[in-house]
């Protein structure tokens, strides 16, 4: 088995954002120069605000952006080094929004299947036998095969994505904000099938969420990211207990729990962790 | 304590291809001045339909009907659509979850935000400016001079619904609804946003409906909570009761989705609701949530149950008769 499932070092994603025909373009450093591993079985969430670069870290490490600098490596292996199907087989994206990422004119079958067929593995029985099975792991009516994505409830259509993501057995799952676009009694059966199937199969998964209370629950690492960079990692016990990094105190006292009687909490100063960063 | 809002038995339906979209079934709503009423729901269930419905903003093609709807003594649905802008200009104003909805991309800030004053309570510019820069300090923009001539794009989405903030109080507003004003926003961000309004709310007697789907938000803030499902209110009650003791199976299903830090273990199963909400075209027979509860019993889908009292007490009402009456029983 390799050392690390995945492993980022001095992983950098610049942009230049244009001011005008006449004016400098301003550098943007949506990534920083992240250095990450995760241990294969492990889940590491990452957290972190609005536009931090989460899904720029997200999007290099699957291979949809060109990193600026540093490399990905997957199950020890230099990202590049392997050909497209390979990586495939390793590594798979869940995204948040389950309508937009689904062909609305592909049968749910269709997309599920849409793998095998791509990378030419096995005949029409064995790829519908393991349409059907695949459905079975991810509690999605088989009735339910023949039918547009536009005929599936937020749920079933995660349930689809997730089903499409496993098909080709991958052992990394990055999944970028997978349950915020549903409702919280969906989001709870969502997260409940991603632990089984971590239990099932032994995934790794890199879990990208704003929610911190779905992240303590999920993971065994948090990594969280300010303005391109980590400002600190650590065990699930570490961040939530012990936070040290006056950003993620901030993130943690603003988490709110359904309990009236603790009321808003006070606003804290963005100053102090713009100087600690 | 004065009622504001008094509002029986509002519906409201829309035609659609399949039929006749039943949005809104049958919604009572009361608010006192100052008071902060939370709607929390899941997706589709309505809300946004009864905030349109209350504003006065729905398309034409929608029907909206009620027994009564009273804002301030005033019957809402016997004014003229004059009289009805007048109202919703001066002393009803809106929040949107997504600011860009509202605000004019090709306008100054300082035009949108004065214009409504200006208009509606014939106050001069200058006096419409320097409101309009005491409440953008207010609700803790930096630089508000500066920012009356900015324009929407200029601002992060933060700053921009402190804007939309300080332009519903504008008018001094007897109510105020707020449509997921939080949703898009960071949870440090939501923060300062949710103890802004809560504030504002406080120092001006405001009455605001607030609108949510995160029951976290409204444990924080509510200081009364309607629970919405399929079209109509489920269970109500104070916040501090609702939270401490749920009765509708839905509320209760809600409540127990959600995993809460220090008291869900990490990693153990959590529990969801089954299935999903009925479809709202047409009419539903017997209880809406008979198809995801886990303790209907044969009789839940013939018989429609209406709101009851919880406990004799009208402050804590719950549509299910059965969790009415198994309390009974234990008592
Ligand atoms: N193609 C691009 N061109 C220019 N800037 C970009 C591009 N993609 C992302 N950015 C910028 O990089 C930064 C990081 O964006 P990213 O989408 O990674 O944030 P995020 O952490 O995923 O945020 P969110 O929580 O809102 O999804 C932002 O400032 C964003 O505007
Ligand atoms: N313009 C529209 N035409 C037809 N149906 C609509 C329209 N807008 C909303 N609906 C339907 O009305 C119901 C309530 O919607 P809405 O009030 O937006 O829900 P919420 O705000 O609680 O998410 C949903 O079933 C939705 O699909
Ligand atoms: S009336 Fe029946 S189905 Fe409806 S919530 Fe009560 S127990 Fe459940
Ligand atoms: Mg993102
Ligand atoms: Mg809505």
């Amino acid at each position: 088995m390799a050392e690390y499932a995945l492993e980022l070092t001095n992983l950098s994603r610049h942009f230049h954002l244009k001011n005008g025909a006449f004016k400098e373009p301003t550098l943007l450093k949506a990534v920083d120069g992240i250095s990450l591993r995760i241990r294969p079985g492990e889940t590491l969430g990452l957290v972190g605000e609005s536009g931090c670069g989460k899904s720029t870290l997200a999007k290099m490490i699957l291979g949809l952006l060109e990193p600026t600098d540093g490399d990905v490596l997957i199950n020890d292996k230099m990202r590049g080094a392997s050909s497209r199907l390979s990586m495939s087989r390793q590594l798979q994206p869940i995204f948040q929004d389950p309508y937009s990422s689904l062909n609305p004119r592909k049968t749910i079958e269709q997309i599920i299947r849409l793998p095998l067929q791509l990378h030419k593995i096995g005949d029409a029985n064995s790829q519908q036998r393991a349409v059907k099975d695949i459905c079975d792991l991810v509690g999605l009516p088989e009735r339910l095969l023949k039918n547009y994505p536009g005929q599936l409830s937020g749920g079933q259509r995660q349930r689809v994505a997730i089903a499409r993501a496993l098909i080709l057995k991958p052992n990394i799952l990055v999944c970028d904000e997978p349950t915020s676009a549903l409702d919280v009694s969906v989001q709870a059966q969502i997260l409940n099938l991603l632990m089984d199937l971590k239990k099932e199969l032994g995934l790794t998964y890199l879990f990208i969420s704003h929610n911190l209370g779905v992240v303590e629950h999920l993971v065994d690492r948090v990594a969280v990211m300010y303005r391109g960079k980590i400002v600190e990692q650590g065990t699930r016990e570490d961040i939530f207990q012990n936070a040290q990094h006056p950003y993620t105190q901030a993130l943690l006292s603003s988490v709110l729990t359904p309990e009236p009687a603790l009321g808003l909490p006070d606003v804290l100063d963005s100053s102090a962790w713009n100087q600690a960063s | 304590m004065k009622r504001i809002l008094d509002v029986k038995n509002l519906q409201v339906s829309l035609p659609t291809p399949n039929g006749n979209l039943r949005a809104v079934r049958g919604i009572d709503l009361q608010v006192n001045k100052g008071e902060m009423l939370c709607i929390v729901g899941e997706s589709g269930c309505g809300k946004s339909m009864t905030s349109m419905a209350l504003m006065g903003l729905l398309p034409k093609r929608a029907e909206v009907t009620a027994e009564a709807m009273h804002f301030d003594g005033m019957d809402l649905l016997s004014l003229s659509k004059k009289e009805r802008n007048q109202v919703r200009g001066m002393r009803m104003s809106m929040i949107f979850q997504e600011p860009m909805t509202s605000l004019n991309p090709s306008y100054t800030l300082g035009n949108q935000l004065c214009e409504g004053i200006i208009k509606h309570k014939k106050v001069s510019k200058d006096e419409a400016k320097k409101r309009a820069v005491y409440l953008l300090e207010r609700a803790g923009v930096p630089y508000p001079e500066k920012r009356l001539d900015q324009y929407p794009h200029q601002l992060s989405g933060g700053l921009r619904q402190r804007v939309m903030i300080a332009m519903a109080l504008m008018c001094e507003p007897d109510l105020i609804i707020a449509d997921e004003p939080t949703t898009a926003l960071d949870v440090t961000i939501q923060a300062q946003i949710l103890r802004l309004i809560r504030e504002l709310q406080q120092e001006f007697g405001t009455a605001v409906i607030f609108i949510t789907h995160d029951l976290g938000v409204v444990a924080r803030i509510a200081d009364r909570v309607a629970v919405m499902y399929a079209g109509q209110v489920v269970e109500t009650a104070s916040a501090q009761d609702l939270f401490a003791d749920p009765q509708h199976p839905y509320t209760k299903g809600l409540l127990n989705c959600i995993p809460i830090p220090g008291k869900t273990l990490p990693g153990s199963h959590l529990e969801s609701i089954p299935g999903v909400v009925p479809s709202l075209i047409g009419e539903l027979k017997g209880c809406a949530f008979e198809n995801r509860c886990n303790a209907s019993t044969g009789e839940c889908c013939y018989r429609s149950p209406s709101l009851e009292n919880h406990l004799g007490s009208a402050a804590h009402q719950v549509r299910c008769p059965i969790a009415t009456a198994s309390f009974q029983e234990a008592v």
